[in-house]
């Protein structure tokens, strides 16, 4: 017993609760819903987590830092117009070139609040809350209020959210979700077995501590921000191949589902501990409730946000409460057995 | 030959004397007036080309005022709509030009317009009571887009039937709410008896929340044959999402479109039919009677008949389609299809 204890670390149980709660959505959804369980729901929920997801990562490397980057949103419509126009013009451009482009946005944009958070030591939520404005109002000046169009854009783009990297009866794995594994494989091996990995959490956890200990604090958090662009940059990419037809509207929302992806899933707000893998099934939850919601036919348009911001409350409080008790208990046995 | 010229004549100053008899307004040239254009919110295509009417109508009267074209940011459209209304009323602008997207909200602040003597109108979407709202300039007629919704819908189901739902924009916009409502009464005529409207969603004007919401209703009504989107930004969504799906053979798009945006699709059998109005065209009439308004010219009532430049006359009236109110009527519809899409994509 004391021995599964041990091995069964906070982080581990919230993403094995998260993974129960996900099946229990899913028995509760398929009684209530005809032609509920198909696999046109893991086609659909799947591509939709794929964007969702990259973006979810790049948010959890900034809040692991204590900190919140509010503008992903704006980034996301920024990269998607800006690649699309691009594309448009020029159906030449290769798709490595498209997304380099598209991850070089993200990245600028990043650094800028990057710079701003940890140079000139500017609270994150006001710095990304005025460059949330900041960037979508460059793409409302810069798109001078045209569209991107479907019509002008590539072909492979176009057909990129139906190719499949492997197919079973009718269901389909898309090549935008296994994309969106081998960036969560990537961050989750970064967290885990690199230094700048167990920086971010020394920082998030102990900002003081972490600088005694002679860490470069700022360098770190900047980083965080750049890389949660650059993600934002890819996200953006994979939003135009998904979506084709580009306001200026475009992605915005997703600063509070991407927010809300990383908490659900685990993530400490306050910095410090949460993992790649439950802010991916954080938002697996939330794209999948989104989804169910949509069809059930009892729940109306407005409810559906209080459902949303409901799952973000609950998942902190229980993350206050009962986490809090787990980890004394497991502390208190786990010692008793040392001593 | 003497004698038929003379005729031509009595016959053109008759109609001359005739015409001012009636009230005729023709817009006299040159005076000043600082207008504001407001659209819903700032980089929607169909806004922008309602600008450029607006700017056409503002160079031909030579007013020596501003034209400004000042919209909220899309997240922050009903506020901001509210923002900027009350602070051109603050600056003493002389009239302003509303779409609105704020219900019924926006009307304390155009009272308010209207108490400081500012001229008010609405076009493209109304103030749902006219409370601070002198006059709407109306694209269509509300109950005929109801009408030309349901037909499209006929056409495109066929006489055997079918369900079909609608695709909206957002909950507060007036102009869609009336046009729903209109389809709805519309459908309620014998001929239309087999097709049946099962659902009717909203998305907000943004692609990924209509692409979402389109993909939902094939889910939730497995039998549906027609996706009507009364929203540019909707319907574009609703033909991606049904070729992405590969679904196009089983379930069509339909709406108001911009041919720009829907050519590939109306090509490909995605949204065989649709409809809209000219932008343009609307934004420039708004202008006309704005600025009429503004300097005075026309009153703002009932049976009132105003010359708008190059589109001819126009007589304001009664907005059948609210319980108060006023509108200057703009029309008609152009119903687009695989024969004139492309020539009007250009």
């Amino acid at each position: 017993m004391n021995d599964l204890l041990r091995k069964l670390r906070p982080e581990r149980l919230r993403e094995l609760v998260l993974l129960l709660l996900i099946l229990v959505v899913l028995i509760f959804f398929s009684t209530v819903i005809e032609y509920y369980l198909n696999a046109r729901l893991f086609n659909r929920v799947s591509t939709s987590v794929a964007i969702m997801g990259v973006l979810a990562i790049g948010q959890t490397l900034v809040i692991l830092t204590r900190n919140i980057d509010l503008s992903v949103g704006s980034m996301v419509g920024f990269t998607a117009y800006f690649v699309g126009q691009h594309l448009s013009q020029n159906n030449e451009i290769t798709p490595l070139v498209a997304i380099f482009m598209a991850i070089g946005i993200g990245a600028l944009m990043g650094s800028f609040n990057g710079f701003l958070v940890a140079f000139c030591r500017i609270p994150a939520i006001i710095v990304t809350l005025g460059t949330m404005a900041l960037y979508r109002t460059l793409l409302v000046e810069y798109s001078d209020a045209q569209t991107v169009l479907t019509v002008n854009l590539p072909k492979w783009l176009l057909d990129l959210p139906r190719v499949n990297v492997l197919s079973y009866e009718r269901l389909n794995l898309r090549l935008m979700v296994a994309g969106m594994f081998v960036v969560v494989i990537l961050f989750q091996l970064i967290l885990r077995n690199t230094s700048f990995g167990r920086k971010l959490y020394a920082v998030g956890s102990n900002p003081e501590a972490a600088k005694n200990s002679g860490f470069p604090n700022q360098k770190i958090i900047f980083t965080a921000f750049v890389l949660c662009g650059a993600l934002a940059g890819l996200t953006g990419f994979m939003f135009l191949a998904r979506f084709g037809n580009i306001t200026v509207v475009a992605g915005s929302g997703l600063e509070l589902k991407s927010v809300a992806a990383a908490v659900v899933g685990g993530v400490n707000i306050f910095g410090g501990s949460g993992s790649i893998f439950g802010a991916v099934l954080g938002a697996v939850m939330i794209d999948l409730l989104e989804n169910s919601l949509i069809r059930w036919l009892q729940i109306s348009e407005f409810w559906r946000d209080a459902m949303l911001g409901m799952l973000i409350l609950t998942s902190v409080a229980t993350d206050s409460v009962i986490m809090k008790h787990f980890r004394n208990y497991r502390l208190k046995k786990t010692s008793h057995t040392n001593s | 030959m003497f004698y038929r010229k003379k005729i031509t004549l009595v016959i053109l100053f008759t109609m001359l004397i005739g015409s001012i008899a009636m009230g005729h307004t023709i817009a006299k040239k040159g005076l000043r007036a600082d207008l504001v254009l407001m659209p819903k919110f700032l980089g929607i295509l169909v806004f922008d080309q309602a600008n450029e009417g607006a700017k056409e109508a503002h160079s031909e009267m030579k007013n020596p005022g501003k034209l400004l074209f000042l919209g909220p940011t899309p997240e922050n459209s009903v506020a901001g709509q509210i923002e900027i209304l009350t602070t051109a009323t603050t600056q003493g602008q002389d009239g302003i030009m509303i779409s609105n997207n704020a219900g019924d909200q926006i009307a304390p602040a155009a009272k308010k317009a209207r108490a400081k003597g500012m001229t008010v109108v609405t076009w493209d979407s109304p103030i749902p009571s006219s409370d601070g709202e002198q006059l709407f300039i109306a694209q269509v007629d509300f109950n005929e887009t109801g009408t030309v919704m349901a037909d499209m819908a006929l056409n495109i189901i066929g006489p055997s039937g079918g369900e079909f739902a609608v695709l909206s924009a957002s909950p507060d916009a007036s102009n869609q709410n009336a046009w729903n409502a209109a389809m709805k009464e519309a459908l309620k005529a014998p001929k239309y008896s087999k097709i049946k409207l099962v659902d009717l969603v909203y998305g907000d004007d943004q692609s990924e929340k209509s692409y979402n919401q389109a993909l939902a209703l094939l889910d939730k009504h497995p039998n549906l044959k027609l996706i009507m989107a009364p929203t540019t930004v909707g319907i574009a969504a609703a033909a991606k999402a049904m070729q992405d799906e590969g679904l196009c053979d089983k379930v069509k798009v339909s709406g108001l479109g911009l041919p720009a945006e829907m050519v590939s699709y109306t090509m490909n059998g995605c949204a065989p039919e649709f409809a809209l109005w000219s932008f343009v065209d609307l934004g420039y009439l708004s202008y006309y009677a704005t600025y009429l308004l503004a300097t005075n010219q026309i009153e703002g009532i009932v049976g009132e008949t105003f010359k708008a430049g190059r589109m001819g006359y126009y007589t304001i009236e009664k907005d059948p389609t609210r319980d108060k109110g006023m509108r200057v009527l703009m029309g008609p519809f152009t119903v687009y299809n695989k024969g004139n899409v492309e020539a009007s994509a250009k």
